[in-house]
């Protein structure tokens, strides 16, 4: 029967969540500056909870719709903290540009279990609705400074165009149901397995969930709405987007193509290599122009996307025959975690840069940093080190998850893709050296030292310290990935498909 | 009545309601495209629930389904429009092709 601990970390977040709510109706308005803190410790007491309770437990819920392994585990872990970072990073934002913080963190929290049972889920159902859920959060989110014209236009971009990509994902999950009968992950793995050759109602199928899934993480062609979205938004909830939508997105990717599709591979791999060949390169040439740093670090977040892709084609190698070997998926999917973990901390350690900063000129235009290396040495110095370690310069977390991503994807096959993903890095190098010679060569309008607010400054210290500690000594969280990428992979085994 | 013609049904629904999504410009109409589309899905869903030839459990799903589509499509509605009204509110206009003050 269903163990119902298993899904205690869940419980208690929504928990967190409403609780969160309550205190909001219960606390005057000067003690509403305690929310924050009541949901940033809830979820460190929660991911410790996780980390103790969870750790090596397997089993499945609800007739194997979600299940709990070491995979879903990790991106547990990672959800709870990037949550804790996103609330902590929002305290001096929302007390200073917003209305209603209760029902800010309350959202946010809610966001945080859909990303939790999306890792967790097995299922196409539980996907789409954990995937919803997540989404609809962010659109509030996205929307939640409610005077601002900018807020609102990128809000109403982003459910117009998310409620179109669910509309593709749900049309692609209706012809995988109607054809291949199933809708769990291992189903659907024998039904493409047992199938020689595949109709074509399951290659629409197929092409509509990558469609759906390609507008929920922002990748070309369908990337139009994410400049709009994240430049609307307030800063924190950018880069929530930025990464959290991203990774859970792609925590479902990774189960979905590394177990359900992976016999189908043949088929879907070349979509995928040409999907992150243009979100490469388009992402990257996009930010060439920009004048707003966070359309910038928008469009460079997708062309991050597009080495995230890179790593989801490099998860299967199509041999000749028509066969699909995953000898080497292991090594894709450690990268692609990999990446969005370093991806994750450098992107939150550079907006709340720019939250600093904006905070201090109130203007989000690329030239309004000048000489904000020498107003605030140590924003100066996180944003510049996060901006070195996005380009994937070595000591940085960015050059070791670049580099075993890359290495990954090239021992697969995909060589001259790799090759490219070298390139647009170092198109991306000349963009945000460009911010940087703002920070530390051109004259501050205004020459006063920033003062920053302590909570700032502790986080922005402990993701400096994350983004130096991943980039030179990555091998514990390899270790915590490879038994993650042990358990989507395990369950398929060594696919080699003579029959296809 | 075969299962060909809910799913030529389906398809055409699906792709009158993308026309639709590229085509209007009021933003609500937009709306009501996309509503379309996942009507679209849940023919389709109610058709192959109906024809394919599985165990009851496995019809039953595609009927779960359709009723999670139709709740799911409801709740973003009714936030697609708080959205709209946010903007007509500062706008005065919800018109997709004046709503640009982000362009590239």
């Amino acid at each position: 029967m269903n163990d119902f601990t298993l899904l205690l970390p869940e419980f208690m977040v929504a928990g967190l969540a409403f609780l969160v709510l309550a205190a909001d109706f219960s606390l005057p308005a000067k003690r509403k500056g305690l929310l924050p803190y009541l949901a940033a410790g809830g979820l460190a007491a929660i991911l410790a909870f996780s980390l103790v309770d969870l750790r090596g437990q397997e089993g499945s819920l609800y007739d194997g719709m979600l299940v709990v392994d070491d995979y879903a585990l990790f991106f547990k872990a990672f959800f709870l903290a990037l949550g804790i970072v996103v609330v902590l990073s929002s305290v001096e934002y929302v007390k200073r540009h917003l209305e209603y913080p209760g029902e800010y963190y309350g959202i946010l929290l809610f966001t945080v279990v859909a990303a939790m049972l999306l890792a967790a889920s097995r299922e196409l159902l539980t996907a789409y609705i954990s995937l919803e859920l997540l989404s609809f959060g962010l659109y509030v989110l996205v929307a939640y400074d409610r005077y601002n014209p900018k807020s609102n236009e990128g809000g109403a971009k982003y459910i117009l165009l998310g409620a179109l990509s669910s509309a593709f994902l749900l049309y692609g999950i209706s012809q995988i149901y109607g054809l291949l009968g199933t809708t769990r992950f291992d189903g659907i793995h024998e039904a493409l397995a047992a199938t020689p050759d595949m109709s074509p109602g399951v290659t629409v199928g197929l092409v509509m969930i990558i469609a759906g899934l390609g507008f929920k993480v922002a990748a070309a062609p369908f990337h139009m709405w994410a400049p709009d979205a994240y430049e609307g938004a307030p800063i924190p909830i950018t880069a929530y987007l930025a990464v959290g939508s991203k990774a859970a997105a792609f925590a479902l990717a990774l189960r979905l193509f590394g177990e359900a599709f992976m016999p189908a591979a043949a088929d879907w791999q070349v979509v995928i290599v040409i999907m992150a060949a243009l979100t490469m390169v388009i992402g990257n040439l996009g930010a060439l122009v920009q004048r707003n740093i966070k359309r910038l670090l928008a469009y460079s977040s997708v062309g991050h996307v597009g080495y995230l892709l890179l790593g989801i084609a490099a998860l299967a190698a199509v041999e000749s025959g028509g066969g699909v070997s995953t000898d080497l998926s292991h090594l894709a999917s450690n990268g692609v975690m990999l990446h969005l973990v370093a991806y994750g901390i450098t992107n939150m350690a550079a907006f709340l840069a720019v939250a600093v900063m904006y905070g201090v000129t109130g203007s989000e235009e690329i030239g309004s940093l000048a000489g904000a290396g020498r107003r605030s040495p140590f924003v100066g110095v996180v944003m510049a080190a996060s901006l070195f370690s996005l380009a994937g310069l070595p000591i940085f977390a960015g050059f070791a998850s670049k580099f075993y991503l890359f290495s990954a994807a090239a021992s697969q096959g995909l060589l001259w893709l790799a090759g490219l993903a070298i390139f647009t890095s170092l198109i991306s190098l000349y963009y945000y050296l460009m911010v940087v010679r703002q920070m530390y060569m051109e004259p501050a309008a205004d020459p006063a030292r920033v003062r920053i607010p302590r909570v700032t400054t502790a986080v922005l210290g402990a993701l400096f310290a994350g983004m130096v500690l991943a980039g030179v000594y990555p091998a514990p969280l390899l270790d915590a990935m490879q038994s993650a990428s042990e358990a989507i992979t395990s369950s398929s085994g060594v696919l080699t498909l003579a029959q296809r | 009545m075969e299962l060909a013609h809910f799913q030529v049904l389906s398809a055409a629904l699906f792709c009158i309601g993308l026309y639709g999504v590229l085509a209007r410009r009021s933003a609500v109409l937009v709306l009501m495209s996309i509503e379309l589309m996942l009507n679209a899905v849940n023919i389709n869903l109610v058709g192959y629930a109906a024809f394919v030839e599985a165990s009851e459990a496995h019809r039953a799903l595609g009927q779960v389904l359709v009723v999670f589509v139709i709740t799911v499509a409801a709740a973003e509605l009714a936030l697609a429009m708080a959205i709209i009204l946010r903007l007509y509110r500062n706008r005065s206009s919800v018109n997709v092709d004046e709503i640009d003050l982000m362009r590239w």
